[in-house]
């Protein structure tokens, strides 16, 4: 007996694991019809409203879709709608009815400048005059409204409640369009926007009046404004869209959505895209009509956002969503939700009655949840995930070898080393850029990148449609940082060191631990600048740290950090002086009037060329006085196992069959059209490309 | 024997208390806070962090937050910041994986420790145990990630063999006993490789009690009546030295729901070692709180059950 359990029992073990070990090396790799990505962290939910890492919005991307979405270029065009109108109403209050009407009359006069202004229809409504423009923005609207007498300034008022307000706002409300109040928008339960008449006294007391004391009220005011300038979008949706539940879809859905949005017991990160929006209204089933408060172009593109199927959320509590929608979402996409085992996959099939094209072909998607980057990588090598993003480093591994392919695309990211330009010396501009010549930047990209990056000209990155291409780069060129350095008084001193007023040229340039690459950059840095007689200390911190007692506190003299950046041309945040303080984006403390007020511009504007001028402009001002001394945009690079995928698309009618290839957005959006070859008997018939 | 236990008991829950305190200033003291969008992102508001810190009861003082935290963990209301689930069906999901892996592994240092103890033990003072000793505290000293990653690499290198998570994927599988089979290696590998600093370990132990009682004078009198050499190692001699292992059992309760924070890890391997690794960088508050509640509750009825246990096979020790 107990020698059983002596020897018996580890010959069973052995035999145990030696079987198991037999079986996995001999099984058969019959590959499903399955595209099987790795991801390196755990979706939060696959409900699209709440999250915001990127496992969950890649998952929650292949389920839902949006009114738009940006095509292979990066560009916005439309998806669960099928068309969509901008135009915008710029409604002027004047301080009678006469006074309006002259107006209406001035501007009747003077219709051969309508087309000019894209300006469709004039209205009058009591002593307000609603005016209709194809295009919206500000300058049209300043352009007609300058010509009119006797307008009544607008005040926008803010008012803050220590409770929620209740029945004083449905008086306010009621007494709109009473001569007096213009527009009352709800910011959340206790605070809200109204739109007065008048003069500011008369504004505060206006709203004083209607508000009990016991509400301790919080009146300020926001703006004074000549004019309300309300853009609208009207989206004409697709009838042919089912949910994955059979239901149809309609414009009641992307209501439902909106209104979960600014829910704020869901506290929706994505919350303060949809601020600008005054009122969404439907209506018809397949109409859905956006009023802004205020031109906002950026905010065209928040319509990506997956839309929410209404007919299963709508009046559920929260509690319900997090285990029955959260983790079991049901959406309008290619691929439809199957299962998601936690810390292990989610798994999705296809979607055979998607709205389209006839994809897509793949029998289903397997997001795989591992761990880090060496997880990634002995899953890829064992063909348990099909493709691979190399970190550069790896990349020259992979050329060589034949049963590979690899596909490359500049990223939408660049590093930096942001100078405080609060602080002696990085206060001086010449100073700046001799810097920007002393550093050498295609040798950090040959070392640090293996050559897989393009310095970087400034704000934006080259696959943007606004990114400028003539904005020259800064030459490494010792002898020119040399000379600018001795112009701004930093000549060399007795050790070497370069000295101004006796003050060595000496600074700390800080990052953050465990990234290796700003590390290394760092050291670069310090070696090139030891060169002109700069001496630089370097000291790494935890994140936390980092951010905590140095970044958000604006406590540093230079520091190696990055942007990955959204795909749109508003980095207000990052760069307007208003923007500068503690806990802010702007913490290098920009502040250049100009830019400022491009700035502000260009989130008002609408008009493309203008857009990529503003852009253009933007980002040569900026790069041209280096706040930042811009270093790379690196490519990321995904590797695949050799002709284990093909896509294919109708091509004049016939099917047409080619290698994957790799657009400006990646290949996501080309996820729905992948098959593995050996299914191809099972698709319909096809025609091969013809040869060249 | 009651009276101690009784008396055990009402001391653990104290410490338990006293030890999700500490742990709790711990994980809210350490830099850096919940952060599911990460910093720096200019779409971020602060009116939207406001509105999460508030969600998650982030904006009251530390020692509500314990309260709080406390009170929905004992009503089962405790929720994690990561996906707003209840923190209790997040532990139960994971607890399955984590069960199948530690049972094998722990059997698998039981069985093998024996083995290797009493091979060791026969052949005491000579070369082959010196080596085998040697081997053995070598396996105690190598750190068990560095062992993880290089069979790892090795067998994906020279074999290609799946390697992470709970099975293989993008195949069709020809047989149940094949679907079954390649399961089983996925609980095969990490578990062995998790087993290995166990085994050297209780190979230790074996040996030493089997050397122990071999010199006890019940052995000399086995001996003396002229019983083969056989029958007195096996009958005699080991079936009292085994008496440690089953005292050990009961320290193993904490590992056997806690998991293997590293190894799991690295396996991809859907445990609770994983769920708090994950927990700990997301500074997921109410997850770990009860992650922490449930192991040092464990730990305290580990030790009790081994006194228990202790008294229950030795009639020699009495509690009191």
């Amino acid at each position: 007996m107990i020698k059983f359990f002596v020897y018996g029992l580890p010959a069973l073990f052995v035999a145990l694991i030696v079987a198991s070990f037999l079986n996995v090396v001999m099984l058969t790799t019959t590959k499903k019809n399955e595209f099987s990505i790795g991801m390196l962290g755990e979706p939060s939910t696959l409900n699209p409203i709440k999250g915001a890492d990127s496992a969950a919005s890649q998952v929650s991307g292949s389920i839902f879709n949006g009114l738009l979405k940006y095509d292979e270029n990066i560009e916005i065009t439309t998806d669960l709608a099928e068309s969509y109108e901008l135009t915008q109403t710029t409604t002027v209050f004047f301080e009678n009815e006469n006074e309006a009407l002259t107006a209406l009359l001035r501007l009747e006069a003077s219709r051969s400048r309508w087309s000019g202004w894209q300006l469709t229809s004039v209205r009058l409504e009591g002593n307000a005059l609603l005016i209709k423009l194809k295009q919206p923005g500000i300058d049209a609207s300043q352009e007609i409204v300058g010509m009119f007498d006797g307008k009544v300034p607008l005040q926008v008022i803010r008012v803050e409640t220590k409770e929620p307000p209740g029945a004083a706002l449905e008086k306010i409300r009621a007494s709109l369009g009473g001569g007096k109040i213009a527009r009352v928008w709800v910011e959340g339960s206790t605070a809200f926007e109204v739109t007065v008449l008048g003069s500011e006294e008369e504004a505060k007391a206006k709203i004083a009046g209607f508000l009990p004391k016991s509400l301790e009220p919080n009146i300020t005011l926001t703006e004074t404004q000549p004019f309300l300038a309300e853009p609208e979008v009207l989206f004409r949706l697709r009838q042919d869209v089912l949910w994955h539940d059979g239901e149809p879809f309609t414009s009641r859905d992307p209501a439902f959505t909106f209104s979960a949005l600014m829910d704020e017991s869901v506290a929706s990160p994505r919350k303060p895209d949809f601020d600008t929006i005054l009122f969404v209204e439907t209506p018809s089933p397949f109409e859905f009509r956006v009023v802004y408060r205020r031109p906002y172009s950026p905010a065209l593109s928040s319509w990506m956002m997956s839309i929410l199927p209404a007919h299963l959320l709508e009046g559920k509590p929260q509690e319900w969503w997090v285990e029955n929608f959260d983790r079991k979402p049901i959406g309008t996409g290619p691929f439809k939700f199957t299962e998601w085992k936690t810390n292990e996959y989610v798994r999705l099939e296809r979607n055979p009655t998607y709205f389209d094209g006839p994809g897509p072909w793949l029998d289903g998607i397997v997001y795989r949840i591992l761990g880090d980057q060496l997880a990634l990588r002995l899953a890829f090598e064992t063909h348990q995930v099909d493709f691979w993003s190399v970190d550069p480093w790896a990349v020259s591994g992979f050329e060589k070898d034949e049963r590979f392919e690899l596909f490359s695309m500049p990223g939408n990211s660049y590093s930096y080393i942001g100078w405080n330009l609060k602080r002696p010396p990085f206060d001086d501009e010449r100073v700046r850029i001799a810097l920007a010549h002393a550093i050498n930047i295609p040798e950090m990209v040959k070392y640090i990148l293996y050559g897989h990056g393009t310095q970087s000209t400034g704000v934006f990155t080259p696959q943007m449609w606004f990114f400028n291409p003539d904005v020259e780069p800064f030459m490494y060129d010792k002898e020119k940082a040399r000379a600018l350095l001795a112009e701004a008084g930093w000549v060399p001193g007795p050790d070497g060191i370069l000295a101004k007023d006796g003050k060595r040229f000496a600074f700390t340039l800080i990052t953050n631990n465990g990234n290796e690459i700003r590390r290394d950059i760092a050291t670069l840095v310090q070696d090139n600048l030891r060169q002109i007689g700069i001496e630089v200390k370097i000291e790494m911190y935890e994140w936390a740290v980092f951010l905590r007692n140095f970044i958000n506190k604006g406590n540093f003299d230079a520091m190696v950090l990055g942007w990955a950046l959204g795909p749109d041309y508003d980095q207000f945040q990052i760069w307007h002086s208003s923007q500068a303080n503690p806990e802010q984006l702007n913490v290098v403390g920009y502040n250049n009037p100009k830019v400022d007020r491009l700035l502000e511009q260009i989130r008002q504007e609408y008009q493309r060329t203008k857009i990529v001028s503003m852009a253009g402009e933007m980002q040569e001002t900026i790069y041209k006085q280096q706040p930042y001394l811009f270093l790379y945009v690196p490519e990321s690079t995904s590797v695949v196992w050799r002709d284990s995928f093909r896509i294919r698309r109708p091509v004049d009618g016939e099917w047409m069959d080619t290698p994957i290839e790799m657009t400006k957005a990646g290949w996501s959006y080309y996820s729905d059209w992948f098959y593995r070859p050996e299914f191809s008997s099972k698709l319909p018939p096809l025609k091969e490309p013809a040869s060249p | 024997m009651l009276n101690f236990i009784l008396r055990r008991l009402a001391i653990s829950t104290v410490l338990v208390f006293i030890i999700s305190i500490i742990s709790f200033l711990m994980i809210i003291l350490a830099p850096g806070g919940p952060n599911p969008w990460g910093e720096l992102n200019p779409k971020i508001t602060p009116q939207v962090k406001e509105m999460f810190r508030k969600k998650f009861h982030l904006d009251r003082p530390i020692y509500e937050q314990y309260l709080l935290n406390m009170r929905d963990l004992f009503t089962g209301r405790l929720k994690s910041i990561k996906d707003e689930r209840p923190v209790i069906n997040r532990i139960l999901e994971r607890l399955p994986a984590t069960l199948t892996l530690n049972l094998y592994a722990i059997s698998l240092s039981l069985v093998f420790g024996l083995l290797w103890g009493v091979w060791a033990a026969r052949r005491a003072g000579t070369t082959a145990d010196m080596l085998s000793s040697m081997g053995a505290f070598a396996l105690i000293a190598l750190p068990g990630f560095w062992v993880a990653y290089l069979i790892l690499i090795g067998l994906v290198n020279y074999t290609g063999v799946p390697v992470l998570g709970t099975q293989s994927y993008g195949i069709d599988f020809p047989t149940f006993a094949n679907r079954w089979l390649d399961r089983l290696w996925h609980v095969v590998l990490p578990g062995t490789i998790l087993a290995l600093g166990g085994i050297a370990v209780q190979s230790r132990y074996i040996r030493a009690t089997v050397l122990e009682a071999m010199h006890e004078d019940y052995i000399r009198t086995a001996r003396a009546k002229g019983l083969p050499e056989e029958t007195v190692f096996y009958k005699h001699a080991l079936r009292n030295a085994v008496r440690p292992l089953i005292t050990g059992i009961g320290s193993l309760l904490p590992a056997l729901i806690g998991g293997s924070l590293i190894i799991e890890t690295i396996f991809a391997y859907p445990g609770m070692g994983r769920l708090g690794y994950e927990a700990v960088l997301e500074r997921d508050y109410p997850t770990l709180v009860a992650l922490n509640f449930i192991v040092a509750g464990l730990i305290l009825l580990g030790n009790l059950l081994a006194d228990v246990l202790y008294a229950v096979v030795d009639p020699r020790v009495r509690l009191e």
